[in-house]
């Protein structure tokens, strides 16, 4: 095959991994829990700055994933427990609380590292050879972790007896209560579940964007685009959803600009709501 | 009337009595104010939340900058301005349009765009620079003719305020606040009473991107300097938190939030280094705790001081704006499926002559999915029906509604936070009021002889002091049946009417819904599983069976049925 091919490919498959990985706590949170966390975009955002933390300190790359982790699932806990739980019953108040939130987490990080962009440099720097073209290593690994907690994330779902309990939770709280299932602490721990895929995603994506405290509006308007094209409840979906927007972006944009790009990703979005409003991998 | 008069006398003296610092200060303030009163009609008044309103009141601002650096003292700009605003809202309005075409995408769907919008906005206001000028903004834009003054520039201001919240507060006394208010509490509920509810939300949205539009066209001139941060994510949800903070539900909370937590701002967070950090915990706070916000405080003190208007005479309303005459419907060979489960299967019926014809079947024979159907809000995949040789398919449902179809559901579903005069009004309005019929608030005393009819029934109808959520069940069953009675519709869909009621209820409503067959020529439908009830109630009677007419005839014929009577005691055939 042509290099250039491959390597086109590659960044294709990389954009999706990335956003797909992006979006994919959102998509546990809002698939589960039906709570759209306005405030993912700023874990994202908290997972990135663990990574400038690690890296700043002049500790090896990895070490942000457990602080991130932490870090991250200790906020989702703290969150779920005291803001979202109060609200399970009013969908559209956790919107606006968790709005709330994340300007709250802005301004922290804002306060706390300032409103520069802070640049980290890549854990593993240089090129492989794919296939003939050459390809950035980090990029590549990127792309294998990725599938990697998908997959994972998938097969235990869909295998183990928690996966099962949690789809019961999902499917009618109060059945799954009379069932004797601790309906409260499995909605806990999805939600910790979702805010700690945030903060590996933003360990993840850290050295290939820059970090700021606003980074997170971005990450969260296009992960939620992803999950209204792909529709709740698949993989398949995630993944159509972060080819269809993270594509029409990349096309949009290498023909006009930016803008262009962020436009055609809004219009999509509206078309779909009209004409496939729960996405294309609908769950029945 | 002379309290608005007062406040308002004291809100032009103020700059004499504070400085110029503060005049400039407030100024600005108040701008912000006309687009925070968007918010609370959006997020108070309708139920659903723009995140992204600073999009409006930065069009507006280019807009009107652009328009005062070209003609820079010309008259052409008394038209210009207003004519910036207005564009605000159009937009708005059509994104609106754009937006709610599906029914049920005004939660997070709505709010998710209006955020995108901004900073789409941001990205255009920043990138276009011929045009805005980029990063740095338009710069130098002179003032309005004549009014350059911080004092002038203050009044202008206030002026626009004040004008602003007299226009929402006769908007929400008119019959469209009225809606307003319903659709946040149920929106499908007044789609069923014929009012185009997406349409209603657009408009809603649409005045907001006005106030914000009003904000941003006078915002140029005050200011002298637009930049692309008024479009952006920034203003929005200053905006947001305002409203909010100072009380969504009130009309003046947002101008109460805009003014105290912009004031607070502006002189505070220099000197505190977590001021914004302590802004947005308040705001988890309250959207937690306090809903109502800072202008909650003072509803005991409205409560006691405000004085119940007197019960003004009625007025009569029109007539309904359809054809009149007996009903004819007619159902053939529907088929409904939702994903893999058919619940509709080759139903038939037909309807042609005035009479109460009662539905029965066991559950999940498809009764209220008829009824649904019916109303166009679940889609046939084939077969036909048409109402009076009028085919229904593909209609929306409040303009089915509008051709003389009314409903009442099992569950009452009335509006509980309206009054119960509200709630008597809704139906009124339904299929009578013009469009422009909604602007005018004398419309809250229509009255007809239905309604008196009802009234001298049930004196409670008439309680204006009460709001719905006041009544007892059986009394809230029989404000909804009234409803639906009261837009006089020609065929009459009611699912179960006595469920939950007494038997001295029950015979109430039978009484009512007999008076409306009778007296009122109006084809009845009533779901009913209670056999005492259908033998008292119906003419004829439609046996459903999975999704299709297994019998009709009479109540004896139908008892006579071997059939009917296989499915419900199981007898051999």
């Amino acid at each position: 095959m042509e290099p250039v091919l491959v390597a086109q490919a590659l960044n294709a498959l990389y954009g999706i991994a990335s956003l797909a990985i992006l979006a994919l706590g959102l998509a546990v949170v809002l698939g589960l829990l039906g709570v759209l966390n306005l405030a993912h975009g700023e874990l994202v955002m908290i997972g990135a700055y663990c990574a400038y933390v690690v890296q700043a300190q002049g500790w090896p790359y990895l070490y942000a994933v457990p602080l991130a982790l932490v870090v991250c699932g200790v906020l989702g806990y703290v969150v779920e427990r005291w803001l979202v739980r109060p609200l399970y019953q009013r969908p559209f108040d956790t919107l606006v609380v968790t709005w709330g939130l994340s300007l709250l987490l802005r301004k922290c990080a804002e306060a706390m590292f300032g409103l520069g962009y802070k640049s980290l440099t890549e854990p593993i720097g240089g090129t492989v050879e794919v296939l003939g073209a050459t390809y950035p290593r980090y990029r590549l690994m990127l792309i294998v972790v990725s599938v990697l907690v998908l997959g994972a994330l998938v097969l235990w779902y869909g295998r183990s007896r928690t996966g099962t309990r949690i789809k019961a939770m999902a499917g009618n709280p109060e059945l799954a209560r009379a069932l004797g299932i601790p309906v409260r602490r499995y909605a806990s721990a999805t939600f910790v579940v979702g805010t700690c895929l945030a903060g590996l995603a933003g360990v993840m994506i850290a050295p290939l964007a820059p970090v700021q405290p606003f980074m997170g509006l971005d990450h969260i308007l296009m992960s939620f685009f992803v999950l209204v094209v792909g529709g709740l409840g698949s993989v398949g979906g995630l993944l159509t959803g972060s080819a269809v927007i993270g594509g029409s972006n990349s096309i949009v944009s290498a023909l006009s600009d930016g803008t262009g790009g962020y436009f055609c990703v809004l219009l999509l979005a509206i078309v779909f709501l009209w004409l496939r409003p729960r996405g294309i991998h609908a769950r029945s | 009337m002379r309290a608005a008069s007062a406040a308002v006398l004291a809100l032009l003296l103020l700059p004499f009595a504070v400085g110029d610092f503060w005049a400039y200060q407030l100024g600005l303030l108040y701008l912000y104010a006309i687009a925070a009163l968007g918010i609370g009609l959006c997020w108070g008044r309708t139920g659903f939340l723009p995140l992204g309103q600073g999009t409006f009141f930065g069009l507006a601002a280019y807009l009107s900058g652009l328009a005062l650096i070209e003609l820079d003292g010309s008259a052409w700009l008394i038209v210009l301005l207003p004519l910036a605003a207005c564009a605000s809202g159009l937009l708005a309005f059509l994104i609106g349009v754009l937006v709610f075409r599906r029914r049920g995408e005004s939660g997070p769907y709505f709010s998710m765009i209006t955020l995108a919008l901004s900073l789409l906005a941001y990205q255009v206001a920043n990138n276009w620079e011929s045009v805005t000028g980029g990063f740095n903004g338009l710069k130098g834009i002179p003032g309005l003719p004549g009014l350059d003054s911080y004092t002038a520039a203050y009044e202008v201001a206030a002026v626009a305020l004040a004008v602003s919240a007299f226009g929402i507060a006769w908007l929400y006394r008119a019959p469209l606040g009225v809606l307003w208010a319903a659709l946040a509490h149920n929106e499908r509920r007044v789609v069923l009473f014929g009012f185009d509810g997406n349409r209603l939300k657009a408009v809603a949205f649409g005045v907001s991107g006005l106030l914000a539009g009003i904000g941003g066209a006078l915002y140029a001139p005050q200011q002298g300097l637009v930049t692309p941060q008024l479009c952006g994510f920034g203003l929005s949800a200053d905006l947001v938190i305002w409203a909010a903070v100072g009380g969504r539900f009130r009309l003046l909370g947002p101008v109460l939030g805009a003014v105290l937590i912009g004031a607070l701002t502006s002189g505070l967070r220099d000197r505190f280094q977590f001021w914004e950090i302590g802004i947005a915990i308040v705001f988890i706070a309250v959207v937690l705790l306090f809903p109502q916000g800072l202008i909650g405080i003072f509803a005991p003190l409205e409560r006691r001081l405000g004085r119940r208007p007197a019960p003004a005479a009625g007025i009569a309303a029109p007539a309904r704006r359809d054809p009149g005459g007996a009903a004819k419907l007619l159902v053939e060979g529907v088929h409904v499926r939702v994903g893999e489960v058919t619940i509709l299967d080759g139903l038939s019926l037909a309807l042609e002559r005035p009479g109460i014809y009662c539905v029965i079947g066991p559950n999940g024979a498809g009764k209220t999915s008829t009824f649904n159907m019916l109303s166009g809000e679940l889609a046939a995949q084939a077969g036909r029906v048409s109402f009076d040789g009028r085919p229904l398919a593909r209609l929306a449902t409040h303009r089915i509604v509008r051709l003389g179809i009314g409903r009442k559901f099992q569950i009452p579903s009335v509006f509980p936070a309206l009054s119960i005069a509200d709630n008597v009004a809704i139906a009124l309005w339904s299929a009578r009021a013009t469009r422009l019929d909604l602007l005018r608030p004398r419309l809250r005393r229509w009255t007809s002889p239905v309604f008196e009819a009802l009234v001298a029934r049930y004196p409670f109808l008439a309680d204006a002091g009460r709001t719905a959520a006041e009544l007892s069940h059986g009394e809230r069953q029989i404000l909804e049946l009234s409803m639906a009675l009261l837009g006089e519709p020609r065929l009459l869909l009611l699912d179960e009417p006595c469920a939950g009621l007494s038997p001295q209820e029950t015979a109430q409503v039978i009484a009512v819904i007999r008076w409306a067959s009778e007296r009122r020529g109006a084809t009845v439908v009533v779901i009913e599983h209670d056999m005492s009830l259908v033998r008292e109630l119906a003419d004829h009677v439609f046996v459903l069976h999975n999704g299709s007419l297994l019998a009709e005839g009479t109540v004896s014929e139908i008892q006579g049925n071997v059939a009917v009577k296989a499915i419900y005691v199981g007898a051999e055939k």
